[in-house]
């Protein structure tokens, strides 16, 4: 049967011991975090550690989370700051300090936020449309600069515009909500 | 000021060609047996006696504190497993014992008199002790990775 409690209440919950919270924890917020992960350009093997990791951080912090309701986006937030740390290839990584609060910018990855991604993917004039598509399903650059019809040199200032037009459009839209 | 791995995740996440590997949920879920009912959580602080000490190659030094305990923890790596050996400060007293865990693997051991346990072969990775006090709140360490 689906959960219906909302983060805060599940939180809550797994703080008092209740497994089958944590479950549904991993399964709304898990898959935010693999993204997190790959994103910032972990190998699986890799993810897979610092996925776990932050899990670690927030049963550290079952009692002490400030915001229970952004639960996600702190996951979110503590995912991305183990990902750099591992990336930093400290011997050990007792520095991560998990997150007080999580990053605002993570909002992008609430379920609303995914939609209005792509709706203003969408209006993105060309080569961005497609290139933002690709990017999205993890090709190499190789195989990118074929698809696009450019030189593979472009493709990284390529991509690098177009997250920049992208995200100046997400700015925009927030700034007139 | 956004930052672009959340973008890019948004939009792998939208693209769903990456999805989290059943294996990953799984030990997400496992994570949850390694709660410590009530436990006050020891944070790193600043090891001086051996900074600077140790070359590059040698044993990894950690130090937690937290209410009025100090856990110090010294790894050392050898064919693809750790060791570790560590020390609480001040001796809690007789009846403590100490369980060194990983993810996947718990190794309990009772504290000298000297405050001194050591533990061998447990596989690289997530690491946290836990210190169980007969009539005080256990004290476990944030949890670290240890790599090679």
């Amino acid at each position: 049967m689906h959960d219906t409690r909302d983060p805060a209440e599940l939180l809550a919950a797994a703080a008092g011991g209740d497994q089958d919270a944590w479950d549904q924890l991993v399964s709304r917020f898990g898959p935010r975090m693999w993204a997190v992960a790959r994103s910032c350009g972990l190998g699986e093997s890799d993810a897979a550690d610092v996925v776990q990791g932050a899990w670690l951080r927030l049963l550290e912090r079952l009692h002490a989370i400030r915001e229970p309701a952004a639960v996600g986006a702190w996951l979110a937030t503590t995912t991305r700051r183990e990902a750099l740390q591992l990336l930093r290839k400290t011997p050990h990584s007792v520095a991560a300090e998990p997150p007080a609060a999580p990053d605002p910018a993570s909002a992008v990855l609430e379920a609303d936020g995914n939609r209005l991604l792509w709706q203003t993917v969408s209006t993105l004039h060309e080569p961005c449309r497609t290139m933002l598509r690709l990017v999205a399903t993890d090709l190499g650059s190789r195989q990118m600069a074929q698809r696009l019809g450019v030189p593979i040199g472009s493709v990284g200032p390529t991509r690098a515009r177009c997250l920049e037009k992208l995200r100046t459009l997400i700015s925009l839209q927030e700034t007139v909500q | 000021m956004i930052n672009d791995e959340y973008f890019l995740a948004a939009l792998r996440l939208a693209a769903g060609s990456d999805p989290i590997p059943g294996h990953v949920s799984a030990a997400a879920r496992d994570v949850f047996r390694l709660r410590v009912p009530s436990a006050i959580t020891a944070v790193p602080a600043e090891c001086t006696a051996t900074r600077g000490v140790r070359g590059p190659e040698g044993p990894h030094m950690v130090r937690f504190v937290a209410a009025g305990l100090t856990f110090d923890l010294e790894v050392t790596f050898g064919d693809g497993l750790i060791d570790v050996a560590g020390q609480v400060c001040p001796t809690p007293g007789d009846g403590t014992l100490v369980d060194v865990r990983t993810p996947h693997l718990t190794l309990s051991r009772r504290l000298a008199p000297t405050g001194h346990f050591a533990v061998t072969g447990l596989p690289p990775g997530w690491l946290s002790v836990v210190c169980h006090r007969p009539g005080n709140a256990p004290v476990q360490t944030r949890w670290v990775r240890i790599r090679p």
